[in-house]
């Protein structure tokens, strides 16, 4: 194997080495001299790169996906009926779904007929992306904005449904709550949107 | 080799001394390990060890469906999830026939360049760094996040983007794309020529780079060398080019060439590449701007879907190189077999050839000026 | 009696003030380092993270002791006193100041006043190459002794330019004294500039500070603990205090390093044009000639800071060939065309 002999051709600045380490010193120091007055100013974020974590927090994307929220209706009924489209579509299958009749006279804490009796969550499984959000028919679990996931034990990453609900409701206190997904354009979309409508008019008819 | 190596190892019976660099070592990208024999500091023979990695990526495409795959993909080359997703994606439709929609080609080519951006900025960045020169290695990172930031308002994730579905992608392009881009641009730009100025010039860094770890051309093609790898040896060779796949064939963009093959080559090249990535984002954008906000994102695809039986190859040029996925079908809703082919494996395999009489200085500016990525290399 | 009194004091003094600048200057090594790269640095402990190195310092203390179990244990506690050792006693003939009068005693700001001052510098600047090599054979670590053998082979082969340097110093001087040196210093040359050593010796300057950032084992010549090559070279198996001496006696050679080149080059603690002794009390001159040398010390300090996070590394051979093959011929040019000014003009 012939190795290319490669000439070195440098010109005389860059021969006598210090011109350019000059020129590059020059570089850093304006840096330098930017940085160090504007970390002199009070503030948090006064450095472009550093947020100073506990206090101070980047704004994160509305659409960030982080720990699950399981989601509520206007009325305060749980959205989800059990179905387990999350489950089956979930990649790494981190999501347990357990589905109960919904019982009599408890109509006004779910949405549906039926409703999820356990949904669990292995947060130690998830990979955070998002197919449960977009297979889920009825719109109810969504990836939070909570991002912050270390835990003591191994118990505690299981997001059980009364976490997950909490999620919920510390997000929707603090306004951070994910806008609802927009339907994305489908090529075809009138036929689609016929067929849509049919497909829930045949929905309603089996419920 | 490697146990003619071990043979050796720690007995101090010959003159060379073997030297095992990694899996954990400041340098080591990832997991990746080298058995070095050397004769003082010169390396005599390289024995690189692969699978420290390894996830059976293939193998779970196997008990997954075709959509399941797509997070998967995020994990092969973790510093651009993007252009892994996207060439499944595009292996999948050929196998499956799906047309996807022009906006969504558009949008596809945007996310990917970007990534493209965001990769070669890691590399140069821990070529650097690797060289001792740390500080570009910061003003670089700072626009990288930036790009992240991009990422995370389309869809949420920072660097396991998850991006696209099969038959198209998931969403449009956030309302303030462009404004963030345009204001990316400048700063991206000014991070760039920084970097220039601190290192294309220094004659500390010109020792170091130019004329280390050369490799000709012909060398380079038979060792199946793809990507700026190839190119900085001179052969001009861009799969968007040579086999455009979306609109690449209606956008002007330059294909940089090396000619020597060496570190210094590889380091331009993959600097001017950001440059041409930052050109095409502007065009493309232009081209994005005509659709409406109701145009198609995605084709008519079944909501299970089923790939008919045969095979595809799909290849598409990742900031590495060529990037190809191997689908075969049965006919049910998960992949018969899924093979990869990373850019990285190729390279990598040309490593002691490559590092062979240098010194272990050069085989650290190597390994980073082909940009191994652990995860993409044992998969 | 009172002269010993005297003495130790000036020992524990400047002992306590470089660990102290030592100290700092990791502080401002980090500081500084993230200012420059678009950062902030640390900046908890204490007002502007200050009191980061004392944390640092309370941590390497606390560390548990690790002596690799198939490590030379003699050669491995030896290394970093051997590396630490010279680094501290170096200053010995350096001085920090003019003189001071205290209760009409006048006191020369300088622990000894050698007329050998020079060669002391060498000889003791030159042991601390045991310290590494030691401490990298000790270690049983490949890339320790990789590291101990890059620097021993940089700090031999730069000693021999540093020599001459110096050597062509003593040349222009007429002395091996440092503090006559420095008071040689004062006034103007040529009528303009101040009398200062770099504009005897601007080549000599230039070759003298690229051979101290060498023998400091400073980027761009940190080939001995070159991280991302040999992880940390000669010091990779040593934690706790021990690591923790190697980093302090780096530091300290800096200080010493620079505080020769303020010495040789830069006119000690005379200001340009002013001489502070004609309008100052004998104490507040003397004060501000240790407070005007440290100025000049601290910028050097902290240009050794600035490069290390401007430019790259440099390799092992081509280091070599730097030394070899430019800077000692240019450094014999340099002797050979002082010594025939000063054969001309004296």
């Amino acid at each position: 194997m012939a190795r290319p002999v490669v000439e070195k051709k440098y010109s005389f600045t860059e021969r006598i080495y210090l011109y350019e380490i000059v020129k590059g010193l020059g570089l850093t120091w304006k840096h330098f001299v930017k940085n160090f007055t504007a970390s002199l100013k009070r503030g948090p974020h006064t450095v472009p790169t550093c947020w100073q974590y506990p206090e101070d927090r980047r704004e994160i994307s509305p659409i960030f996906r982080g720990e699950h929220l399981l989601l509520l209706d206007e009325q305060g009924r749980e959205k989800c009926v059990g179905c387990g489209m999350c489950a089956r579509a979930c990649p790494a299958k981190c999501i347990t779904v357990k589905r109960g009749k919904v019982a009599e006279g408890e109509e006004s804490r779910y949405a549906g007929k039926t409703y999820c009796e356990e949904f669990q969550i292995d947060l130690l499984r998830c990979i955070f992306c998002g197919f449960c959000e977009e297979a889920c028919p009825k719109g109810a679990i969504a990836l939070g904005k909570g991002y912050e996931l270390a835990r003591y034990t191994p118990g505690e990453c299981q997001l059980t449904k009364e976490k997950m609900l909490a999620n919920y409701r510390r997000e929707k206190e603090l306004g951070i709550l994910k806008p609802p997904r927009k339907p994305v354009p489908v090529a075809g979309a009138a036929k689609e949107a016929a067929a849509k409508a049919k497909g829930a008019d045949e929905g309603k008819a089996k419920d | 080799m490697s146990r003619q190596l071990d043979a050796q190892a720690g007995h101090g019976t010959g003159d060379f001394v073997t030297i095992n660099i990694g899996p954990s070592h400041p340098a080591m990208h990832g997991t990746l390990r080298v058995v070095a024999l050397t004769d003082g500091e010169t390396i005599v023979e390289a024995d690189p060890e692969i699978g420290y990695l390894h996830r059976g990526v293939e193998k779970l495409a196997e008990n997954l469906t075709y959509h399941q795959f797509i997070p998967i993909t995020d994990r092969l080359n973790y510093c651009s999830a993007i252009t892994n997703n996207v060439a499944y994606e595009m292996a999948v439709e050929k196998l499956m026939g799906i047309e996807i929609p022009d906006k969504a080609k558009v949008i596809r080519s945007i996310m990917m360049e970007l990534a493209r951006i965001s990769d070669h900025i890691v590399c140069v960045g821990i070529l650097g760094v690797d060289l001792g020169a740390f500080t570009p290695f910061f003003y670089l990172f700072i626009q990288r996040e930036e790009l992240y930031e991009i990422f995370e308002w389309y869809n949420g994730a920072r660097l396991t983007n998850t991006f696209g579905r099969i038959g198209g992608v998931e969403a449009d392009l956030p309302e303030d794309f462009e404004e963030r881009w345009r204001r990316l641009v400048p700063n991206l730009r000014k991070a760039i020529d920084e970097t220039d100025k601190l290192l294309t010039h220094n004659r500390i860094w010109m020792d170091r780079t130019i004329g280390v770890t050369a490799f000709s051309a012909e060398d380079a093609l038979n060792w199946g060398f793809t990507g700026p790898c190839l190119r900085a040896c001179g052969v001009k060779r861009d799969l968007r080019k040579d086999e455009p796949y979306y609109l690449y064939d209606q956008l002007s963009f330059e294909v940089p060439v090396g000619k020597h093959g060496d570190v210094f080559d590889r380091y331009m090249v993959r600097m001017i590449e950001m440059e041409e990535s930052i050109k095409l984002v502007d065009q493309l954008l232009k081209i994005y701007k005509e659709f409406g906000p109701d145009d198609p994102l995605m084709a008519k695809v079944p909501k299970v879907l089923k790939g008919p039986e045969g095979e595809v190859y799909a290849a598409i040029e990742s900031p590495n190189g060529e990037l190809g996925f191997y689908v075969k079908g049965d006919g049910s809703d998960k992949p018969y077999r899924v093979k990869i082919r990373p850019p990285c494996y190729m390279v990598y395999q040309a490593f002691p050839e490559l590092v062979k009489g240098e010194m272990v200085a050069d085989l650290i500016a190597c390994l980073s000026s082909l940009n191994i990525i652990a995860g993409e290399l044992d998969r | 009696m009172n002269d010993w009194v005297i003495a130790l004091i000036k020992v524990v003094f400047i002992w306590t003030w470089t660990l102290i600048i030592a100290t700092i200057m990791t502080w401002v090594e980090r500081r500084g380092s993230a200012m420059i790269q678009d950062r902030l640095g640390p900046n908890r402990a204490g007002p502007f993270g200050l009191f980061q190195p004392l944390a640092d310092g309370i941590k390497l203390f606390t560390k548990e002791d690790i002596i690799p179990e198939k490590a030379h244990k003699i050669l491995f506690n030896l290394g970093p006193i051997l590396f630490a050792l010279p680094a501290f006693s170096a200053y010995a003939v350096v001085p920090f100041g003019d003189k001071i009068v205290i209760g009409g005693k006048e006191i020369l700001l300088q622990v000894a006043d050698v007329n050998v001052g020079f060669l002391y510098i060498v000889a003791v600047g030159s042991m601390a190459v045991y310290g590494i090599v030691v401490g990298g054979w000790g270690s049983n670590n490949k890339y320790s002794i990789l590291g101990g053998l890059r620097s021993t082979a940089q700090l031999i082969s730069y000693e021999v330019p540093w020599g001459i340097v110096l050597l062509t110093t003593v040349m222009v001087y007429g002395t091996f004294s440092l503090r006559e040196i420095s008071l040689a210093q004062q006034g103007t040359f040529l009528g303009f500039l101040p009398n200062w050593g770099i504009f005897k010796q601007p080549l000599g300057f230039i070759l003298f500070i690229v051979t101290a950032y060498a023998e400091a084992n400073r980027v761009p010549f940190d080939l001995p603990e070159a991280e991302s090559e040999i992880v940390a070279g000669y010091h990779t198996e040593y934690g706790s205090m021990r690591l923790g001496l190697y980093l302090f006696g780096e530091y300290v050679n800096m200080y010493t390093l620079a505080a020769l080149m303020v010495t040789l080059f830069f006119g000690a603690w005379h200001l340009p044009y002013v001489d502070m002794s004609k309008f100052l009390s004998p104490f507040a001159y003397g004060i501000a000639s240790f407070l005007v040398f440290f100025a000049k010390v601290a910028f050097f300090l902290w240009l050794f800071v600035w490069v290390r996070w401007t430019v790259p590394r440099f390799r092992y051979d081509q280091v070599m060939g730097l030394g070899w093959k430019a800077l000692i011929p240019l450094a014999l040019a340099n002797l050979f065309i002082t010594a025939l000014v000063v054969q001309l003009t004296v």
